[in-house]
């Protein structure tokens, strides 16, 4: 296993990476072989996986904006534009948000303001094995949700190991973590602990 | 609501009744040719010089195939015998993907760009590269669409859209662009539409098979069209067509905050542009992109200078270059930057790439058909007479005076509360407004009462020259 890395860890070894420890949070920017930028914040003390965001280049060259795989989207621009109005347009934010926030055993999704009772929600595993489908019977809401590292990994998704919850206008459907995948989380969190990591904060300045 | 609805009544008769602005060629629409390239007398604003046209629709077709990429044409002839208008011609008739980028001889004589950064700068954005991107789309079917304004009565619009999908649906805030487009698309409940993400621009696809029945009669040009299932943003794959040149700037801005140091206008380091040829043969070769090559007009030619056409000839050979059309008025004289003489003013090793095109000055007749297609487009109405007269004044001095003289008759018989112009506008306007050759009549009559008249007698003839 150990021998036989995932192309994912390679890639993740192989990158340019800068580690900084700021607000008990271990975060670390990786610019991967194609410029491509990736961002991750792990807890200091879990070492659970925070954040994970892409930064990708458009066919032409041009940077996009952020987009945010795991931990809560940034707002700011959103807030920005609701309160001082913008050009475009923009999801009210009285709809369905969809924020995938993992523990260390599953893959997790919430999914806030949605109101309707448990059972309303159909949830499957798409035919083609790839994506977790939601569905509501009154169609209000719809979304496939595909599991990034899965696919990195080129595994398939199975119904059993997926379990669902509703409370507090929230939709929370977990996703058990197979074992490779955990394997390779240890395996990067030992590499991520030997990156130097700079500090934050006021800088020792010694004179002489 | 009834105040809301008629201000929008107001601001639609607004619209309606706005003035177009008339430019000088605006009236021309093509080059007027048939399909077997042969020029038709009066077509698409175009008015005789019969074999330049045709000359210009075979360089055309010739683009049309991509066979004339890195070629130049030059089009040589008097002032005021259509030069510009083939050019506009030209660029009409070609097809809408292909870059057409016009300029002036003298344009590239700034400050904050070398000559050789502009020109490069103008070829690379007559190049057009088709590429395949993938852009972010929300499609549905309008559910409601409500515009409020605020209780206070001034402030922004706000503005609510709902969309959904047979699976789906989602409430969007609109902003200020979006409102005023959803309006003068005017969209409403029931209509299918797309909006591009990145862009905001809406397109509509056609009405729900749902409404079908909401009215007794609908528009025989109402498409129906399935409401869309799944999610209500999609990725989808979209076809567009950019310049080497915004390819360049996209790729030369600086990262990160010493953005904010440097100006946005500066120079694009050659690097760049290599490491974009490389990439976009690239894309060519593995079929992602296709080059499109256009037109780059230069106008005034003989404004360049040597630097300027010597850098041309180097240009010219590069392979992708698009087709160079210029244009001049000058016969024999010095070429800029230099003491040489040449024809047209341009150096004899550039004019031996070049083909060259001849314009006429405009016969009796064509001037009076150019002048009737002039009234035509400024909404002018002239009596027979007056514009025989007008026509006689046109070829005794120049088209241009002529068309001028068009639109001050026209301001002069709408204040006599005329609606025909008739001869006694025209004559009116000839006295008011002189013509090129009375006003050197009138200044050899009387220099001497001019200023500096004494110095420039006094001065010696080399200070003329300059």
């Amino acid at each position: 296993m150990s021998k036989q890395q995932s192309k994912w860890v390679e890639m993740l070894k192989a990158a340019r990476k800068t580690a900084l420890v700021q607000d008990g949070k271990r975060k670390i920017h990786f610019t991967l072989a194609d410029g491509t930028e990736l961002c991750e914040e792990y807890d200091v003390k879990t070492n659970d996986l925070l954040v994970r965001k892409w930064r990708r280049k458009s066919t032409l060259g041009a940077s996009k904006p952020w987009e945010v795989e795991i931990g809560e989207p940034d707002v700011t621009a959103h807030m920005a534009a609701l309160t001082l109005g913008s050009q475009h347009l923009m999801e009210s934010n009285t709809n369905p948000i969809c924020v995938r926030l993992d523990t260390r055993r599953a893959f997790q999704w919430r999914i806030r303001n949605l109101p309707y009772p448990l059972k309303t929600y159909e949830i499957t595993v798409d035919s083609d094995e790839k994506n977790i489908v939601v569905r509501t019977t009154n169609k209000k809401y719809f979304k496939k949700i595909n599991i990034p590292d899965m696919e990195r990994r080129e595994l398939k998704l199975d119904s059993e190991d997926m379990n669902i919850a509703h409370a507090n206008n929230t939709l929370i459907i977990q996703y058990q973590k197979p074992k490779c995948i955990l394997d390779d989380q240890v395996l990067l969190l030992a590499e991520f602990k030997k990156l130097k990591t700079g500090k934050d904060g006021d800088m020792e300045c010694n004179q002489s | 609501m009834a105040a809301t609805t008629t201000v929008n009544k107001v601001q639609e008769v607004r619209e309606v009744t706005r003035l177009e602005r008339i430019g000088a060629h605006s009236h021309v629409r093509g080059l007027g040719l048939n399909d077997d390239l042969e020029p038709r007398q009066v077509s698409q604003g175009m008015v005789g010089q019969a074999p330049a046209r045709r000359a210009a629709g075979v360089i055309l077709e010739m683009i049309k195939e991509g066979k004339i990429a890195g070629r130049g044409v030059l089009i040589a002839g008097q002032p005021g015998t259509g030069k510009t208008a083939i050019a506009m011609g030209m660029s009409q008739a070609m097809s809408r993907d292909a870059p057409f980028q016009a300029m002036a001889g003298s344009e590239i004589f700034s400050l904050e760009m070398s000559k050789t950064e502009a020109l490069t700068q103008a070829f690379r954005k007559s190049i057009g590269v088709r590429i395949k991107e993938e852009t972010e789309m929300i499609e549905g079917e309008v559910v409601e669409v409500s515009v409020e304004r605020p209780a206070t009565g001034t402030g922004a619009k706000i503005g609510k859209l709902t969309l959904k999908t047979t699976d789906m649906e989602t409430i969007f805030d609109l902003g200020q662009k979006m409102i005023e487009q959803i309006t003068k698309e005017k969209i409403q409940a029931g209509d299918i539409i797309t909006i591009d993400k990145a862009t905001g621009k809406i397109s509509k696809l056609g009405r729900s098979f749902t409404r079908a029945r909401d009215y007794d009669a609908t528009d025989a040009q109402t498409r129906f069209v399935q409401c869309p299932e799944g999610e209500l943003q999609k990725r989808k794959e979209v076809v567009h067509t950019v310049t080497l040149h915004e390819i360049d700037v996209i790729n030369s801005r600086t990262q990160g905050f010493l953005a904010l140091f440097s100006g946005d206008t500066g120079e694009i380091k050659s690097e760049v542009r290599e490491q974009i040829n490389s990439k976009v043969s690239e894309w060519r070769e593995e079929g992602k992109a296709e080059i499109i090559p256009g037109v780059l007009f230069i106008d005034e030619v003989h404004m360049l200078d040597i630097e300027c056409f010597s850098f041309l000839n180097r240009l010219l050979e590069s392979d992708m270059a698009p087709v160079v059309v210029m244009a001049t008025n000058r016969g024999i004289t010095k070429i800029r930057g230099t003491n040489y003489s040449s024809p047209h003013g341009i150096p004899i090793d550039l004019l031996d790439r070049l083909l060259i095109i001849a314009t006429k000055p405009y016969s009796e007749k064509e001037t009076k058909q150019i002048l009737q297609i002039r009234c035509e487009e400024e909404d002018v109405e002239m009596e027979e007479q007056a514009l025989a007269v007008l026509t006689r004044i046109g070829m005794e001095t120049s088209l241009r005076y002529a068309i001028q003289l068009i639109t001050a008759a026209s301001l002069v018989c709408r204040k006599r509360k005329g609606v025909e112009v008739s001869v006694e506008d025209i004559k009116k306007v000839y006295s008011l407004f002189i013509d090129e050759s009375r006003s050197t009549t009138f200044l050899h009559e009387y220099q001497e009462e001019f200023m500096f008249s004494e110095l420039a007698a006094a001065g010696d003839a080399t200070s003329m020259e300059t």
